[in-house]
């Protein structure tokens, strides 16, 4: 197996992966970091403004997931890409191509459906 | 705007029939190499992304709050879209790079295609929800 092999079956598991580990981050708000911009400090889990702050001051002390969401999704894709890339070449021989587009963009619809919220307000 | 330009040209050219006249507009985009866009492509959505990460700190403190006030939660559902899908399209970045620049006889045409139109379309998406975030205080005022 060339290194390109190698990359070829990391790379076609890695976006996949990243997009359901993702979508399970939002909706489970298991974010490895939480950023709180305007106090300047990061902490590792997800903390939300009342934790650090009085909750009724959350307009002063903001907290922010995105980052920390995509951490925890890259980092879950990270290890199961690295994995699967090192598995037998024939293991992935009847696997279909089209999951590297497939997943994602369901994914993409699982993130409509959880920011609908928004659109009820 | 030149990721913009790139991501379109590309999928255009992806799209467009390879019976497609010769010197008719959408023989003339096939006749520039698709793949050559691809590196380009991925530079520029990387340095995008990594920009709009540095400003959303400061639009979460700074213009969020303002959003919040003026009652524009369909726009904030909008923007969270733009994250969520930025990130996705991110990921997504290796793998168009394998399918532009050494796809396999055995690999159908049809996933590179579909997954470059779902790169533009998170480009499309990200530009135009930016766009009226640029903008939307100026809204009805």
């Amino acid at each position: 197996m060339t290194s390109f092999d190698w990359f070829r079956r990391f790379a076609f598991t890695f976006g996949p992966t990243f997009a359901v580990l993702y979508v399970i981050a939002v909706a489970k708000d298991l974010a490895l970091f939480t950023v709180f911009p305007s106090l300047g400090i990061v902490l590792a889990g997800t903390h939300h403004t009342g934790d650090v702050a009085d909750a009724a001051m959350g307009f002063l002390a903001p907290a922010m997931y995105w980052y920390g969401w995509a951490a925890t999704a890259a980092l879950g894709a990270l290890m199961i890409g690295l994995v699967v890339a090192s598995l037998p070449v024939c293991s992935a021989r009847y696997v279909w191509s089209g999951w590297v587009w497939v997943i994602p963009a369901f994914a993409m619809v699982a993130c409509v459906y959880l920011t609908l919220p928004w659109f009820r307000l | 705007m030149a990721l913009l330009g790139a991501i379109t040209h590309q999928t255009l050219g992806a799209w467009a029939s390879a019976g497609v006249r010769r010197g008719s507009f959408f023989g003339r985009f096939r006749s520039v190499s698709s793949a050559s866009f691809a590196n380009a492509v991925i530079a520029l959505y990387v340095i995008s992304t990594l920009l709009g990460g540095i400003i959303y700190l400061y639009f979460r403190v700074d213009i969020r709050p303002e959003l919040e006030r003026a009652g524009h939660w369909h726009f904030l559902g909008f923007f969270d879209l733009k994250e969520h899908f930025s990130a996705i399209g991110l990921a997504l970045l290796p793998a168009y790079w394998v399918f532009w620049q050494r796809p396999r006889a055995d690999e159908a045409a049809q996933t590179r295609i579909a997954l470059t139109s779902i790169l533009a379309f998170i480009v499309w998406w990200n530009f135009l929800t930016g766009h009226v975030a640029n903008n939307i205080l100026g809204f009805g005022s």
